[in-house]
């Protein structure tokens, strides 16, 4: 009896805790959401009226009169390219310094991650320029990818070590080259890892603001800049500001959830290995 | 031969037709890239704008950012040089000193006087000398502000207290309103370190003190004139100030005030939108405008451009992109833009017309034609506007925060004298 009731508080006291963590977590997201249905003027009320001044201007704003879509698909372009581009690079990058130990050039590509990226902003501005990509998808994808690759291949390489040396052997034992072991006996091992690695990677790519702000014009403008629209000077739009930031965290929502798992894994399997 | 005779005749005649409507539209074909604040006046301008592509020919590609995106996005463009910018909005006050030192602006002179039509001088003379530097003509001015007084007209009714036009109506005022118990505070104003600066500027001019002497950059930051403004707009904010001025800047002071917890205001003109629009705030039938309270020295605010439209040194397209600005600072536009769109413009003529003020709430118009002693800077004019802004912050944050601020200003100034020294 008392073993239960014991049970019974452990659970409680348990289900307070993740309650607790979950509302810190999440008010300020909810919070979002909610004002984003709210007029201006209820907005800034005090005590909330919680059923009144709802409404979907703001979301009439963010896709009519800002045409989000142009910005989210922009976004989706320039983070699913430096990302797919990041994986062709940086798997056979990672996997090489996995198999060959090559410790100096992951410490090189580890310093290019650890300078603040405004360094590069101004070489990359310039060098863009002369070959003119500047208002190109190109430039935003070529400027991601300096934030992306570096985070794959570090992210990659104690996974690929992981991965037993006899399997890449017997592979090359039964005729296979060293290219065509990697496409068809490591990289199907580290899927968890590659997804991981993908999802981080797009994610830091569609939260940058300071490439994307140089170097993008109105034709690529990308999300995190597109926001920046509805604060001018001397006023604020706070409704549509939240409606705004609402849709863009929603793809990155979708896609952590649809893929959680895998991130689990791939960051256990990095972390206990590395 | 006759039939050759007519060709000719008809080749000329396509020819002359073609060149009238090349005179017609000398532009035309020809692509300028502007670059823009996310604004008012952009909103105004933009749909309008087919109407001069239709006139002039000039394709107009147009951007906007936010206010300190675009100085980051301007500023590695110009560094990086020939920049395909023709024209942008700038800021004379925050950026036009450094720009200026680094020749990123056109000197418009040659253009605004040999264009009679244009009148350049109908611009307030406070607006010309505010984008003039070392006698180059770096922009022409937009948008003009002034700091004025917002208060709760049935707050003040109530109490029986006049609206005060003096700062020690001012201070009385926000003592008697005063009732934190209730949760309900006299005054409010900027309290954030780097942010206020602007809106303590107009205390210490009305009690006679400024930032340095401008002839011989001598910082004047521990003067007792100046001293008298930053306790009074101190004291204001630590005795009557509502929790948390620290951290308030405009964004949060119009925040209290719509919540209905405060009753006086002072700050720009520009921010009378977020009080006044009945879409936006909850006291607009109740907010009133008052022209900026008196020292010693009289009312003196501030008069200043807060944005100006300019043409970059290396455009390639200089002739169109002063066609542009021409256009849009016109005395036409200008009266539509003010008129219909409510945009504070600077030019005279418009502020006369009464066509001009229609869109304006009169008090605010009164308190803006009121605000006629004034300075045309709202922080010292020296290209490092933001160290100098952070020192002068940080001894109104100490006296608001009850600390011997008079030894810190000591300190400022000296520091302060400094950058000064950096510049002379």
């Amino acid at each position: 009896m008392t073993q239960k009731i014991r049970k019974w508080v452990g659970n409680a006291v348990y289900f307070a805790i993740v309650f607790l963590l979950l509302m810190l977590f999440l008010s300020p997201f909810l919070w979002m959401v909610y004002c984003s249905f709210k007029t201006p003027i209820e907005l800034s009320k005090l005590p909330v009226n919680w059923l009144k001044g709802l409404t979907l201007d703001n979301y009439n704003k963010v896709f009519v009169q800002q045409n989000f879509f142009k910005f989210i698909k922009n976004s989706l372009i320039v983070a699913g390219g430096s990302t797919i581009f990041g994986l062709i690079l940086g798997l056979p990058a990672a996997f090489a310094i996995a198999r060959h130990s090559m410790k100096k050039a992951s410490m090189l590509i580890l310093v290019s991650r650890m300078m603040p990226g405004i360094t590069f902003l101004l070489p990359l501005y310039i060098m863009f320029r002369q070959i003119g990509i500047v208002d190109t998808y190109l430039s935003l994808i070529l400027s991601h990818m300096l934030t992306g690759l570096p985070f794959i291949i570090w992210l990659m390489t104690p996974f690929f070590e992981s991965i037993p040396k006899d399997l890449v052997e017997a592979a090359i034992v039964d005729g296979a080259g060293s290219m065509t072991a990697f496409l068809r006996v490591v990289l199907p091992l580290s899927v968890p890892g590659i997804v991981t690695a993908s999802i981080l990677s797009f994610t830091f790519s569609w939260n940058n603001f300071m490439f994307s702000i140089v170097l993008a014009t109105n034709k690529t403008r990308t999300v995190p800049v597109a926001i920046y629209n509805f604060i001018s000077y001397a006023s604020i739009d706070w409704g549509g500001l939240m409606a705004a930031a609402t849709v863009i965290t929603i793809p990155i929502l979708i896609l952590a959830i649809t893929t959680q798992r895998y991130v689990i894994r791939g960051m256990t399997a990095g972390a206990v290995k590395g | 031969m006759k039939k050759l005779c007519l060709l000719i005749v008809l080749v000329l005649l396509l020819a002359s037709m073609t060149a009238a409507i090349a005179q017609d539209k000398p532009f035309a074909g020809q692509t300028i890239r502007v670059v823009l604040a996310n604004h008012a006046w952009t909103d105004a301008v933009a749909p309008i704008l087919s109407r001069f592509e239709e006139e002039t020919g000039i394709k107009v590609e147009w951007e906007s950012y936010g206010e300190e995106q675009l100085n980051q996005k301007l500023t590695t463009e110009f560094i990086a040089g020939k920049a395909g910018i023709d024209v942008f909005m700038t800021r004379p006050l925050q950026e036009g000193a450094n720009m200026e030192m680094n020749g990123w602006y056109q000197d418009l002179k040659d253009y605004v006087s040999k264009d009679a039509e244009y009148d350049f001088e109908d611009f307030t003379e406070a607006s010309r000398s505010a984008v003039t530097f070392n006698g180059t003509i770096t922009a022409i001015p937009l948008v003009t502000e002034q700091e004025i007084l917002y208060y709760r007209k049935d707050i003040l009714e109530e109490k029986g207290i006049a609206v005060p036009t003096t700062m020690e109506e001012l201070y009385a005022a926000a003592e008697a309103l005063n009732d934190p118990d209730n949760d309900f505070y006299g005054f409010v104003a900027r309290g954030q370190r780097s942010p206020l600066v602007t809106q303590l500027s107009a205390y210490i001019y009305s009690y006679g003190g400024d930032w340095f002497d401008r002839d011989t950059y001598t910082a004047t930051l521990n003067t007792p004139e100046t001293l008298a403004g930053i306790e009074m707009y101190s004291n204001l904010l630590r005795n009557f100030g509502p929790p948390g001025v620290l951290n308030m800047h405009w964004a949060q002071c119009i925040g209290i005030f719509n919540e209905k917890k405060v009753a006086l205001y002072t700050d720009a003109s520009s921010l009378y939108p977020n009080l006044l629009d009945p879409t936006k705030s909850d006291v607009a039938d109740v907010t009133g405008c008052a022209v900026f309270p008196a020292g010693p020295e009289g009312s003196v605010s501030y008069d200043i451009t807060a944005w100006g439209l300019a043409m970059y040194g290396e455009s390639e397209n200089k002739d169109a992109a002063w066609e542009f600005i021409r256009w849009a600072t016109s005395r036409e536009n200008s009266l539509y833009i003010q008129g219909e769109k409510a945009q504070q413009l600077a030019r005279t003529s418009v502020w006369a017309d009464p066509e001009g003020i229609k869109s304006f709430p009169a008090d605010w118009a009164a308190a803006v034609a009121g605000t006629i002693n004034a300075k045309s800077y709202d922080r010292p004019l020296i290209t490092a506007v933001t160290e100098a802004r952070d020192i002068i912050g940080g001894v109104v944050v100490t006296a608001i925060e009850g600390g011997d601020f008079e030894a810190v200003a000591d300190e400022a100034n000296a520091q302060f004298q400094s950058l000064l020294d950096l510049e002379k």
